[in-house]
């Protein structure tokens, strides 16, 4: 599979158009890594369809942008002392 | 026995054929994952793997160990045994030295991993073949990487520096998110750094010969030094070196140091990643490291960890290093404790053999078990055998629950306590109804039940068992 067949445009988690390069492999054209800006997923141009396809990527496993700030922090950030 | 780091274990595996080096090419998805997972599937005497070929690194270069400690005899040696030591026999060997707490540790400033040192243009990607692990983990992690730090509020005190194997997923070339929960060391440090307002220096070692990553993986007491835990259960002193920027103790034969700060304040997206649960973890907003300079030997191997469903490499790490603690805490209480067999799901099931002093004993014991540091988050379900079952040999257990435990009578669930957030079953998530189903032979006052003639071994079965023990070998 080469960089041409999988989409770099939209995230397969969280369906943001909100991608980068992370960083491509040290022996040139062997991959390119992805990763979201909006959920930190990232993903590598030779994975299987599995990590890479927006539209067959389970529902479970899905996240939807808006959800994320609501999400806990865990720990949670103490008070300052004063 | 000590092997002096991460290459010098791999020889010793190599010589007792309990390594696979693998010079094919591989894909780091889904060939790697998938060959350690396969590895767990088939057996449980298993090899670890050396990768030595993945696209995108050169050959030789970007290499994988993985399934280091994935079997009883890889752990056998790690204790410095004969591979083929029964479980058993491995369980009282560490316990015996888990008596020798604190041994010495020892100073060098050579260490091998200050060969090379990156601070700018900093890309964890070009120097470790970072690669998914199981198919919905939201990216590459270190799991099995040592994480130290000191706290902010006892920067001086040696005993209350950490050393712990946190998961770490790596969001960028050179920023990390980690997971510290409140209840572990690194949380408590990390809690004091924020209440301060600083943020919290760590140093995060990978690649190690496999004694201070079983300690790492280890209850301890808060004040209680992993080094010197370490130099105990390797029967030698531990060396450690001073990293360059943090000031903080590292393992001196480490493949790569990476050095920086955990952000204070800081919280983002993190997870799901498959845990030993079986599980995938779900997301959660979590710390964040900056990484500041990586320290590293030429072709450095990046030794990871394979996780998921148990079987795993996690579980036979973590199987006897969660049991005796368990049994030299019970054991405190309770002389009449003869082992303790915690190493399903990290001692979510555990299973005690105990000499009953008298009826309803076992099950005072049980419930003291889940009130032990550990049982605060695990034995959810404990099994009580009599002291003449092997709590290791499952046959003899089930043999124990099927004509012993009686229902009605022996079964005690306690309601509503606490248990860690990733079992699934829990509901809240960390709240849980236990169990205790006892096991154990009914005796005075508890008269119930027919237990007066027991099928004994027959005359010389003893002698027997070395005669043939013999002939078979
Ligand atoms: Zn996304």
């Amino acid at each position: 599979m080469n960089d041409t067949d999988v989409n770099t445009s939209i995230c397969p988690r969280c369906d943001a158009e909100n991608v980068r390069v992370l960083t491509t492999s040290p022996v040139p054209g062997g991959w390119t890594m992805y990763v979201c800006v909006t959920c930190v997923y990232s993903w590598r141009s030779t994975e299987p369809a599995s990590a890479t396809d927006p539209l067959t990527y389970p529902a479970e496993f899905k996240i939807n942008p808006a959800e994320i700030p609501a999400i806990p922090a865990i720990p949670a950030v103490p008070p300052r002392r004063r | 026995m000590a092997y002096a780091d991460l290459r010098d274990f791999l020889a010793a595996l190599d010589r007792e054929g309990q390594l696979l080096t693998y010079s094919e090419p591989v894909a780091p998805e889904p060939d790697i994952g998938a060959a350690a997972r396969a590895t767990a599937n088939i057996t449980d005497r298993g090899p670890a793997l050396l990768f030595g070929n993945i696209n995108g690194y050169e050959p030789g270069k970007g290499r994988v160990a993985i399934n280091v400690v994935g079997s009883w005899p890889n752990h056998a040696l790690l204790l410095g045994l004969d591979k083929d030591t029964s479980v058993k026999d491995q369980f009282f060997e560490f316990a015996g030295r888990w008596d020798a707490f604190p041994g010495p540790i020892v100073r060098r400033e050579d260490a091998p991993w200050k060969e090379v040192t990156l601070t700018e243009d900093i890309d964890l990607f070009q120097l470790l073949p970072l690669f998914r692990l199981n198919t919905y983990d939201v990216g590459c992690y270190i799991d099995k990487a040592v994480v130290i730090s000191r706290d902010p509020d006892d920067p001086d005190d040696f005993g209350k520096q950490n050393v712990g194997i946190y998961r770490i997923q790596v969001k960028d070339k050179d920023r990390l998110g980690i997971q510290p929960l409140a209840a572990h060391d690194l949380g408590l440090h990390l809690q004091h750094a924020e209440e301060r307002g600083e943020n919290l220096p760590v140093a995060i070692a990978l690649g190690n010969e496999p004694v201070i990553t079983t300690v790492g993986g280890m209850p301890l007491a808060y004040d209680r030094s992993e080094y010197e835990m370490a130099a105990a259960i390797q029967g030698a002193p531990y060396p450690i070196t001073t990293a360059p920027v943090t000031g903080l103790d590292v393992p001196y034969g480490s493949e790569v140091v990476i050095e920086g700060e955990i952000i204070a304040g800081e919280r983002e997206i993190e997870g799901p990643f498959g845990e030993f649960t079986g599980h995938y973890s779900g997301a959660k907003r979590q710390p964040v490291i900056r990484i500041h300079q990586v320290s590293h030997r030429r072709n450095p191997i990046f030794e990871h960890l394979y996780l998921g469903m148990p079987w795993t490499e996690m579980d036979y790490t973590l199987a006897l290093n969660t049991s005796v603690p368990l049994y030299r805490q019970l054991k405190t209480a309770f002389p009449e404790v003869t082992a303790v067999n915690a190493m399903y799901t990290q001692g979510l099931l555990g299973i005690i053999s105990v000499k009953q002093r008298f009826g309803g004993f076992a099950k005072a014991v049980g419930m003291r078990a889940m009130t032990l540091p550990h049982g605060l988050a695990y034995c959810k379900v404990l099994i009580m055998v009599d002291d003449d079952v092997d709590p290791f040999n499952l046959a003899q257990v089930m043999w124990a629950l099927s004509v012993h435990y009686h229902p009605l009578h022996d079964t005690v669930t306690v309601p509503n306590l606490s248990v860690l957030a990733l079992d699934p079953s829990s509901d809240p998530a960390g709240i849980t109804h236990k169990v205790i189903l006892d096991a154990t032979t009914p005796i005075a006052p508890e008269e119930r039940g027919h237990y007066s003639q027991v099928v004994g071994n027959p005359e010389r079965t003893a002698d027997w068992e070395n005669i043939v023990k013999g002939l078979l070998k």
